[in-house]
């Protein structure tokens, strides 16, 4: 690591950069950035979108489309070959099938070029007839996004925090095993595989426990940790931080040296590589936030997705458009985008936009003020439920109607994922600093008390149709509207 | 908002569901109102205008009721020199009785269909501003009812249509609404400025006399600000068209200052040259900017819905061939 490696990684993504900038004179491209925590929709939101596209569904907000603009998009080879192919197929056919269920969390990195044939309006391009553009996209596991806050903290800095955090909260009865094991080790003794091997699979499984949808944390980093794709069983995953001080230096030879070491090779050969192969050349970038799940657990896991995201972002240089761009491209367009929106009624849409504004403030921000243009809204990539008005007691619930998933559980009632069910899944705070505030609301692990409970769905019945399926979404239009847009005028 | 609203979980065939159920206006306003900011209110009018209204209406009332003494009177001295005169007259004036009645029921018709524009554009200014789904999607029903008639529009009242129920926000559904449905009738509106912008500019430019000039402005002005009302679906009749043209005027007395700022000044001062050349050819290019901002300035008025999807046509949009030619002329 250090200095050198430092300029070594800057220099590759310059070099990449230009060789991305000389082939985008022949033919335009735009790297898309698909961002967002495991579980927050990634997957569908790729699969959803490109289907979109390439059938030419409605998207009466997608300008381009709307206009009849767009004469054809169709899937291309990938540039990079070295990386499988985004499998949109096997993706559909998961939620469009008879089984009818959502796809399953990515283990691996995938890619997909999608060409799109379209006509431009401004004076030149009516000269010269049709264009096209590359959209390129790339789906990966969420976990390992958050491996990208490491990129900038010494294994002293990551230990002293990751103590710290903990020991604090929800986390703490998590932890206890892991943060007992770590109490006992001295960082001065002799360097041991056995105890590097202990402490590793003790933090594992406090990582673990942490994200299931019980806590629902996400600040969790090293994500290989969660998901390890190809490094199951490797020697770079056996570390774990230690009670050390951020400032310190470890003595040569003990254990501390040792676990030291084996994050600086993590950081250097796993999160540097995935950085710079990925998210170093984006053009384009939507943040997919799954707000839903975090309000469902608690103030606690809000908070702690908001520092998740916040640590992540910092990894993404964003502003506005700039000569030095071609040696270092800088996102433009950033969305930040609450997914799942179809498990609200509309009319909750304005709060939960205001909630994920107040989620992403610090990341938006510093964007906003880099000279990038930053939009926030609530979709649907693929809208499993309709909506609906119930009068209960003298009083009106706005219900989201559709088939939870088998075993989900509401109250005392537990489904079994054929049934039909209408939900009003109570209100937003109309004040969103108050779901952010510990204490705000009550969550998940107030049992019937709780003021919020949002279920999952089972993808909606596609009706079967002569001209091509169309998924239904919510505002997929809008978004893609903001991301590509203007690339199409 | 109601607090006391739990997570509740209803089974289809127990709760009384109505789905997709027009959604209560309480529900949609999630934005606090006072933190908006507020609607200007338009200024009340005066005493002084209440008093000229009682003045005029007192007057026309005297005036149709000396008209109707007079037919009276005149029927009565029919009668009196023959009976076939006397029914000849009372049928005659039975006939302009009721075709007086249609003419006035005309002209409240296209009076009221100009007082639904307007209330449209008031509303869809306001809905723009709130973001109201509720709210856009009756304007966009309104403006499918009012241009059900209108062949061009066939496609894009029909988009809008499919597409409203995909749609969440008020402010995307009246953008998408504008763009489907009023577009070809933007087009056909600036191009009949356009034209006219031209007719003036040519005619002024070989006329003999000022007066000429004058009398071709105002007509074609006139005829203009007529036809872009019917383009967007008016219809003025005669008083309507008054209302109308008084609209226009104060649209171009409040929009005037600008527009002399950007487009009128540095387009003549620019074409000073074709001016001095040929003083007649730069009084044709000056008339047709006039006739141009009339045209513009009727289409802000007559259009249901306000400038915002699409841009707004400006004075170089609509008589930028003016100048073009002008060139041409003063160069060759």
């Amino acid at each position: 690591m250090g200095i050198i490696g430092n300029i070594g990684h800057e220099a590759r993504i310059t070099a990449r950069s230009l060789l991305d900038a000389a082939s985008g004179m022949v033919e335009p491209s735009l790297r898309l950035g698909v961002t967002g925590l495991s579980r927050a929709g990634k997957t569908v939101f790729i699969t959803s979108l490109v289907h979109a596209l390439t059938v030419g569904a409605r998207m009466p907000l997608f300008r381009a489309a709307g206009e009849g603009r767009i004469a054809s998009a169709r899937l291309a080879p990938q540039p990079d070959d070295a990386v499988p192919r985004f499998e949109i197929e096997k993706h559909l056919s998961a939620f469009t099938g008879a089984e009818r269920h959502w796809p399953e969390s990515t283990r691996r990195i995938a890619e997909l070029r999608v060409v799109i044939d379209y006509q431009s309006q401004g004076f030149w391009g009516r000269q010269f007839g049709p264009s096209k553009l590359n959209l390129d996209i790339v789906d990966y596991p969420g976990e390992w996004l958050l491996d990208l806050g490491l990129m900038g903290k010494s294994f002293e800095r990551w230990s002293s925090e990751t103590v710290a955090q903990a020991r604090i909260g929800a986390r703490a009865a998590i932890a206890a095993d892991w943060l007992e094991a770590t109490a006992a080790t001295d960082p001065g003794t002799r360097e041991s595989e056995d105890v590097a091997r202990r402490n590793a699979a003790l933090f594992t499984s406090y990582l673990r426990s942490a994200r299931d949808a019980r806590h629902a944390l996400s600040a969790l980093p090293p994500g290989r940790f969660l998901m390890p794709g190809d490094l199951e069983g490797s020697p770079a995953l056996t570390f774990a931080p230690l009670d050390v001080p951020a400032d310190g230096t470890a003595p040569a030879g003990s254990i501390w040296a040792l676990m030291g070491r084996r994050y600086d090779a993590y950081v250097q050969h796993v999160v540097r590589p995935f950085f710079r192969d990925h998210f170093a050349r984006l053009d384009r970038q939507i943040v997919l936030v799954d707000a839903l799940t975090a309000l469902n657990a608690g103030p606690d896991a809000v908070m702690d997705l908001e520092n998740a995201l916040a640590d992540v972002l910092t990894a993404f240089r964003h502003g506005g458009p700039s000569w030095l761009g071609v040696l270092r491209p800088r996102i433009d367009r950033l969305l930040f985008a609450a997914t799942k929106a179809d498990h609200l009624h509309h009319t909750s849409h304005d709060r939960l936009e205001a909630i994920l504004a107040k989620l992403v403030e610090r990341a938006s921000v510093r964007a906003g003020a880099a000279g990038a243009m930053v939009d926030i809204l609530a979709l649907a990539s693929v809208r499993a439920t309709r909506e609906g008005q119930v009068r209960r007691g003298g009083v009106e619930y706005p219900v989201i109607i559709g088939v939870p998933e088998a075993g989900e559980q509401a109250g005392d009632e537990i489904f079994d994922g054929e049934r039909e069910m209408a939900f009003f899944p109570g209100d937003l705070p109309a004040d969103p600093s108050q779901a952010l505030a510990a204490g705000g609301f009550r969550g998940r692990l107030s049992g019937a008390e709780a003021d919020m409970r949002f279920v999952n769905f089972r993808p909606p019945q596609i009706e079967p149709a002569p001209w091509g399926m169309r998924l239904p979404h919510i505002r997929l239009d809008r978004a893609l509207e903001f991301l590509i847009g203007d690339a199409l005028a | 908002m109601n607090t006391t609203r739990r997570p509740t979980t209803f089974h289809l065939d127990e709760a009384e569901i109505i789905e997709a159920a027009p959604v209560p206006d309480d529900l949609v306003l999630l934005n606090d109102p006072a933190a908006l900011p507020p609607v200007p209110v338009e200024p009340k009018s005066s005493g002084r205008w209440k008093l000229g209204r009682i003045f005029w209406s007192g007057l026309g009332i005297l005036g149709s009721m000396a008209l109707g003494l007079a037919v009276t009177h005149l029927i009565e001295d029919l009668y009196a020199r023959a009976d076939w005169l006397g029914w000849a007259g009372l049928a005659v004036a039975g006939v302009t009785a009721v075709a007086g009645m249609g003419f006035v029921a005309r002209e409240m018709l296209a009076i009221r269909r100009l007082a639904a524009i307007d209330d449209l554009r008031n509303d869809a200014t306001e809905v723009l501003r709130t973001d109201e789904l509720a709210g856009a999607k009756r304007i966009a029903e309104r403006l499918t009812g009012l241009y059900a008639a209108v062949p061009e529009t066939a496609r894009g009242r029909s988009a809008v249509t499919r597409h409203a129920a995909d749609i969440f926000d008020g402010s995307d559904l009246l953008r998408l609404s504008e763009r489907e449905i009023l577009a070809p009738l933007d087009a056909a509106a600036a191009r009949a400025v356009a034209q006219a912008a031209q007719r003036v500019s040519i005619v002024t430019a070989v006329a003999p006399r000022a007066f000429i000039d004058i009398a071709v402005v105002a007509g074609v002005s006139i005829s203009l600000i007529r036809r872009i009302a019917t383009i967007y679906g008016a219809r003025p009749g005669t008083l309507g068209f008054f209302t109308l043209l008084r609209h226009v005027m104060s649209h171009l007395a409040v929009t005037g200052g600008m527009a002399a700022g950007e487009s009128m000044i540095d387009q003549v001062v620019g074409h000073g040259l074709a001016a001095r050349i040929s003083a007649k050819l730069g009084e044709g290019v000056i008339n047709g900017i006039l006739t141009a901002r009339v045209g513009l300035a009727a289409m802000a008025v007559c259009r249901p819905l306000p400038f915002d999807a699409v841009r707004a046509p400006t004075v170089r949009d609509v008589a930028g061939r003016l100048f073009e030619r002008a060139e041409k002329k003063t160069d060759g």
